[in-house]
């Protein structure tokens, strides 16, 4: 019922809402991202397009004029240099080698007639020629010996050659692969930083619900004067912690009617009771008369009397979950003793064996009056119920958080037309003379203390009545 | 039968009915009794008068029981108070008390025991005198430090939890003593069981100490409980 806080942080709420909503933002971010990605990647190849276009037609147009004479290579091949220093994102570090640019042209027959670049232009002719390049559309190009493709353009000259300018990918590819480099680095770090920032504030929040539920578990059955605390902020939480406090007050009342309607019947009818009893007890005292006989049956009728409008009170009030409770230590190995002690010899004489079966103290935080009541109720039971020649064993020990009583007997079993409702009032076996709330009560005490009864016939004959009681921990016991 | 001669009882109680007859047998048992219906007269009359004990019932009309006992208290009675409840549960304010040398009864309640407690309250009270090593009842005799009975000079062989049975029957000699005190007094437990439990141990420890032939001390008075016989 109550959260511990030794759990593991991986299993909290505040754990998986962070985890979701990282992974949430993960994947907008990531989506966004994409986006631009192919937009600036778009952008970048518009523009060395253009770049490209208006480099192969300035070429084109010198290449033309230029005449052909024994000056013409150089010429083209100056201004094609030229041109290639002024390549758009072209990184400042590679400077002395230019292998980002190359011109290639070609006669009318398809040979190289003029190359300016890296290398001889030999695998790049070669390239040219197996992949089809319309003029004036940019293709990208793989080379032999070139790890990047180039992007070229090509133009046809009025005298049937061609000119082709290449530009390498490298630095588009470059600035790409630097741009994804940083959002990485950036995406991981805003995403960590998402999810501390979620996990964190997720956590305060349901520390505050924690909180609320550990307070809410401590107000018991019986203690209902404490509230959940309550923050002066005016937000969900706030709310909850209102709202319970408001419901615990209404519950808190009508407990307190309840209270006052059994304590104002109890007085009501002990204080007529009482004086009954006195005067009877007075009519009997000097010498056994006449009348003596009735007025005792009188006096020990109203004895049971009493004994049932205290224990169908203490039902009534358990049943609504209002019984008022003293805790204090209580030993059961101890009480156990001693009840044997006190009923052994009625046992006996019935012919009924009791053997109790303990591992040593066994301590429970309970109301004293109304433990002794209980088991005294469990061995009234057996007493009342058992045929001679039976054997009644009782284990204590202590089971996880909680004291287990077990009560065994040998006897003929619940009869079935009561089985199914032990735990009722007033429900009792043919042959009983009770008034039918021993086992009623005895489940009132347990759960009022949080523990349990159960009840079932054993398979090789006999009944079996088990009880388990909250052992008692330092921290709920009473200073 | 009465060893308190002329002890002065306030009884508070607004019942008439409880008050008269409470009044009666009880000065039957020999207090001399003063009783008050309400709080407000309990108070005067404990001002005005000395008692030896107080009887106190948690219900009074003008004011709750506990606050007249706290009150009187501060006005420097320190008689021991016999605290009488109707109520069904053992407020923490009278476990208080109790601790402070108090005691308390729930109603309805058998008579023997309302007096049995009224004695066990004067006693305490009483400087102590020196504590018996032996009881002695007619020709019954218990040795307390040897755990030890005997009867006209023979042993009884008792168990344990007979010997602390019949020493509390020896010690309330001559007084009626009910089962619930004696559930109280011996096993330390306030229960009312519907079954003969305490019957049978009176059974056995009357087998063993009236023995054939020999005037019989354990009496029971049915509908009320039982004694020992010290005459």
């Amino acid at each position: 019922m109550s959260s511990r806080t030794g759990e593991p942080i991986m299993r909290s709420a505040a754990w998986r809402i962070s985890l979701w909503a990282a992974l949430a933002f993960a994947c907008g971010a990531l989506f966004v991202f994409v986006f631009l990605h192919r937009f600036v990647a778009d952008d970048i190849q518009r523009r060395s397009d253009a770049w490209l276009s208006g480099e192969v037609e300035v070429l084109g147009d010198v290449a033309e004029r230029t005449p052909k004479d024994a000056l013409y290579g150089r010429i083209v091949g100056e201004v094609a240099e030229l041109a290639g220093k002024e390549v758009p994102n072209k990184l400042s570090s590679d400077s002395s080698s230019n292998d980002s640019v190359f011109f290639l042209q070609t006669g009318f027959d398809g040979s190289l007639k003029l190359w300016v670049g890296t290398g001889n232009g030999a695998p790049n002719l070669k390239a040219i020629q197996a992949s089809n390049i319309l003029p004036d559309r940019p293709t990208d190009l793989h080379v032999n010996g070139f790890a990047i493709p180039f992007r070229v353009i090509s133009l046809r000259a009025e005298d049937g050659s061609r000119i082709y300018l290449g530009l390498s990918e490298r630095d588009e590819l470059r600035v790409l692969r630097s741009l994804r480099l940083r959002f990485i680095l950036l995406w991981l770090l805003l995403v960590l930083l998402g999810f501390g920032i979620v996990f964190f504030t997720t956590r305060r929040m349901l520390s505050l619900i924690r909180e609320i539920t550990e307070a809410a578990s401590r107000i018991g059955h019986s203690d209902l004067s404490t509230r959940v605390p309550t923050t002066e902020r005016n937000d969900e939480v706030g709310h909850l912690a209102r709202t319970l406090n408001r419901m615990l007050d209404r519950i808190e009342s009508s407990m307190h009617q309840l209270h006052t309607i059994t304590d104002s019947l109890a007085h009501d009818l002990r204080s007529p009771l009482t004086a009954i009893r006195g005067k009877l007890e007075m009519s009997l005292s000097p010498a056994e008369s006449e009348q003596a006989e009735s007025v005792i049956s009188a006096i020990e009728e109203l004895d049971r009397l009493t004994e049932f409008l205290n224990q169908s009170l203490d039902v009534a009030e358990a049943k609504a979950d209002a019984l008022r409770l003293n805790p204090t230590e209580i030993d059961l190995d101890d009480l156990f003793r001693v009840m044997i002690d006190l009923y052994e010899p009625s046992m006996s004489d019935k012919g009924l064996q009791i053997k109790l079966r303990s591992g040593g103290p066994l301590k429970i935080a309970a109301d004293e009056a109304l433990i002794h009541r209980m088991v005294a109720n469990l061995f009234d039971n057996e007493l009342k119920h058992l045929p001679p020649a039976c054997t009644v064993t009782i284990q204590l020990k202590a089971e996880n958080d909680f004291a287990s009583v077990v009560l065994e007997d040998n006897g003929p079993g619940f009869a079935p037309e009561v089985s199914p409702h032990l735990f009722e009032r007033r429900v009792k076996g043919r042959e009983s003379n009770g008034h039918g709330l021993g086992l009623a009560f005895v489940d009132a005490v347990a759960r009022a203390h949080g523990g349990t009864v159960t009840a079932c016939n054993l398979d090789g004959g006999g009944a079996q009545i088990a009880v388990t009681l909250p052992l008692a921990s330092k921290a709920a016991m009473p200073s | 039968m009465h060893y308190y001669p002329f002890m002065r009882l306030l009884l508070v109680e607004d019942e008439l009915d409880i008050q008269s007859f409470l009044r009666h047998s009880l000065e039957d048992a020999g207090y001399q009794v003063e009783a008050a219906g309400d709080g407000k007269t309990a108070e005067r009359l404990a001002i005005e008068g000395v008692y030896d004990i107080l009887i106190v019932d948690l219900g009074l009309p003008d004011q709750d029981g506990i606050s007249l006992i706290l009150r009187l208290r501060q006005l420097g009675v320190k008689a021991p108070v016999l605290i009488l409840s109707a109520r069904r549960s053992v407020d923490d304010r009278v476990r208080g008390l109790e601790q402070g040398g108090d005691d308390y009864l729930t109603k309805p309640f058998a008579l023997a025991e309302l007096l049995a407690r009224l004695r066990n309250l004067l006693k305490r009270n009483s400087p102590p005198g020196n504590e018996a090593t032996r009881l002695r009842v007619l020709d019954l005799e218990l040795d307390l430090l040897r755990r030890e009975a005997s009867r006209s000079g023979q042993i009884i062989q008792l168990t344990p939890q007979e010997f602390v049975l019949l020493e509390y029957l020896c010690r309330n000699a001559g007084r009626v003593v009910t089962r619930s005190m004696i559930l109280d007094q011996v096993w330390g437990m306030r229960i009312q069981p519907d079954t003969n439990v305490v019957d049978v141990h009176i059974y056995r420890l009357r087998g063993k100490v009236d023995g054939v032939g020999q005037q019989p001390l354990i009496r029971t008075l049915r509908g009320v409980g039982y004694v020992l016989k010290d005459r």
